[in-house]
């Protein structure tokens, strides 16, 4: 038989460790044409942080987007960010570019203030314009810097960010241990078959608050694969250890969703702006993967009446659990 | 070991090349014909990184021995893009943010073309099968159905402008 139920899971996530130092440091440097160039310890390993770094800096710039170069993450030339992980990057690294970019940002301002003969106050940078308060002047902001280069003056800024460092209690182990917290709810469907204990995930809607989506798509994208990885932790995925050897070191043997596993994702994006971050942004990375299970197993419970405490949730365990709970409802003679 | 004398067709250019005949089909495209866009995952059929098209289907580059390419066709991600222009299925990729770390996207793209090219019309349970041997652990695939959706479309609306 077909069993279909619905659970909930819902978690809050540390961005930003402050137990121990956290920084990461930025450069922003415009080129004699113009275009902008960022250099961030940033490693982009696929979640996006070239793109949203790109994003902060021509924000704050008033520059387009496509002008704007990410240098990340060589250890040559670029300075340290720290490590792309704890889901800090956005947060951290973020505001590392966003302080370079003010600092370079006010070069330029000072440059157009001296063209125009107004007091830098007054002065704005948008859309690639020099603007006179609400409007736009005559000078464009490439203008303004090859009238700065040619006087010798460099418009560039360098910024970091660190999380005010608090220290946990050595005794306690109590303080302050995240800069700020990202939230979330997921709600899964499932369908469990009662014969073969193949529990399968239906449909899953993640509402997660971010602080500010610098890139809803990439916010999208890092839900669902959160998602794909909490139907991993949830159904499939366990190192099975003997005698200190990984007795399943392949995919045929580790099993991890394949398209097939995964169903439609439904995000919602919940932008509660964080102060203290770049443009009101937090993290999402782990975020997107923690409640996944937990829905997962509610809706198990919810489709069968059986808590389960061990993932994943195979077939062989499932069956198992049923079949522990019919004999026992026949022991107790009902 | 003797050499053995390969010839094949890849990306529409006739190639020869002599080589260990222990050589899997993967290791001549990389380290040979230094075409690196076709990638190595697990070296033993299960990942879908090191996906090709020979002859038409879609193959794992790593489980084929390279003699066993002789006289046949293999497109790699390389062959996709016609005369610089991108194929629907790479711009579809882009436009959908398909890719993440980047690392199974030519193996995909490659699947999603073969399915394409047999059934220009897949619902999402279709596309799902056709690229579930491509693993993916970045983006949760949804996005990636997506794009194949959208080149879909893409495809036959040029495909109905043309015929008309
Ligand atoms: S490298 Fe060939 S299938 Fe993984
Ligand atoms: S994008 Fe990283 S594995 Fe697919």
């Amino acid at each position: 038989m077909k069993k279909r139920g619905f659970g909930i899971g819902c978690m809050s996530y540390g961005i930003g460790n402050t137990g121990l130092p956290n920084p990461a440091g930025a450069f922003v440097d415009f080129l004699d044409d113009g275009t902008v160039i960022v250099l961030t310890g940033c490693a982009d390993i696929g979640q996006g942080s070239s793109t949203i770094l790109a994003q902060i800096a021509a924000e704050t710039l008033g520059v387009a987007f496509e002008d704007v170069v990410v240098v990340a993450g060589d250890t040559g030339v670029t300075p340290d960010a720290g490590a792309t992980s704890a889901s800090r990057q956005t947060y951290i690294s973020g505001n590392a570019v966003f302080e370079a970019a003010r600092k370079a940002r006010q070069e330029v301002i000072a440059g157009a203030a001296a063209v125009l003969g107004v007091p830098p106050e007054e002065i704005n940078l948008k859309n690639g314009r020099v603007w006179h308060g609400e409007e736009p002047t005559s000078l464009s902001i490439k203008e303004v810097i090859s009238k700065c280069r040619s006087e010798g003056i460099l418009t560039l800024g360098h910024g970091w960010f660190n999380p005010a460092t608090t220290r946990l209690d050595p005794a306690t182990g109590q303080g302050i241990p995240y800069a700020t917290y990202a939230f979330a709810t997921q709600v899964a469907e499932v369908e469990v078959d009662t014969e073969t204990g193949i529990v399968e995930v239906k449909r899953i809607v993640a509402a997660h608050d971010v602080g500010r989506a610098i890139n809803p798509q990439n916010v999208e994208g890092q839900i669902e694969s959160g998602c794909s990885m909490g139907i991993g932790y949830a159904l499939l995925e366990e190192v099975v250890v003997k005698e200190g050897e990984i007795q399943n070191p392949a995919f045929s043997t580790y099993l991890m969703p394949t398209a097939m596993d995964v169903p439609e994702v439904y995000p919602i994006i919940v932008e509660e702006l964080e102060p203290t971050g770049p443009y009101g942004a937090k993290g999402v990375g782990e975020p997107a993967l923690v409640p996944t299970a937990a829905a997962i197993t509610n809706a198990v419970a919810d489709a069968l009446g059986l808590r389960f405490y061990d993932l994943p949730l195979t077939p062989e365990r499932v069956v198992a659990e049923i079949k522990k709970s019919r004999e026992k409802k026949e022991d107790d003679g009902q | 070991m003797a050499a053995f004398h390969l010839e094949m067709k890849v990306n529409g250019e006739l190639v020869a090349v002599d080589i260990d005949p222990g050589m899997r089909l993967l290791d001549v495209l990389r380290e040979v014909l230094h075409l690196t866009g076709t990638k190595e995952g697990c070296g033993e059929g299960e990942c879908g990184a090191c996906s090709v098209i020979l002859d038409g289907e879609l193959v794992d580059s790593c489980l084929v021995m390279a003699p066993q390419a002789y006289g046949k066709e293999v497109v790699t991600i390389e062959g996709v893009a016609a005369l610089g222009q991108l194929h629907p299925l790479q711009e579809a990729f882009i436009e959908a943010g398909a890719v993440q770390c980047g690392f199974c996207t030519p193996g995909m793209i490659l699947a999603a073309k073969v399915l394409l090219d047999h059934n220009p019309n897949p619902d999402r349970q279709e596309i799902a099968r056709a690229i579930s041997g491509n693993l993916c652990r970045c983006t949760g695939y949804s996005k990636i159905i997506k794009a194949v959706e959208i080149a879909a479309s893409r495809i036959k609306a040029e495909a109905g402008a043309a015929s008309d």
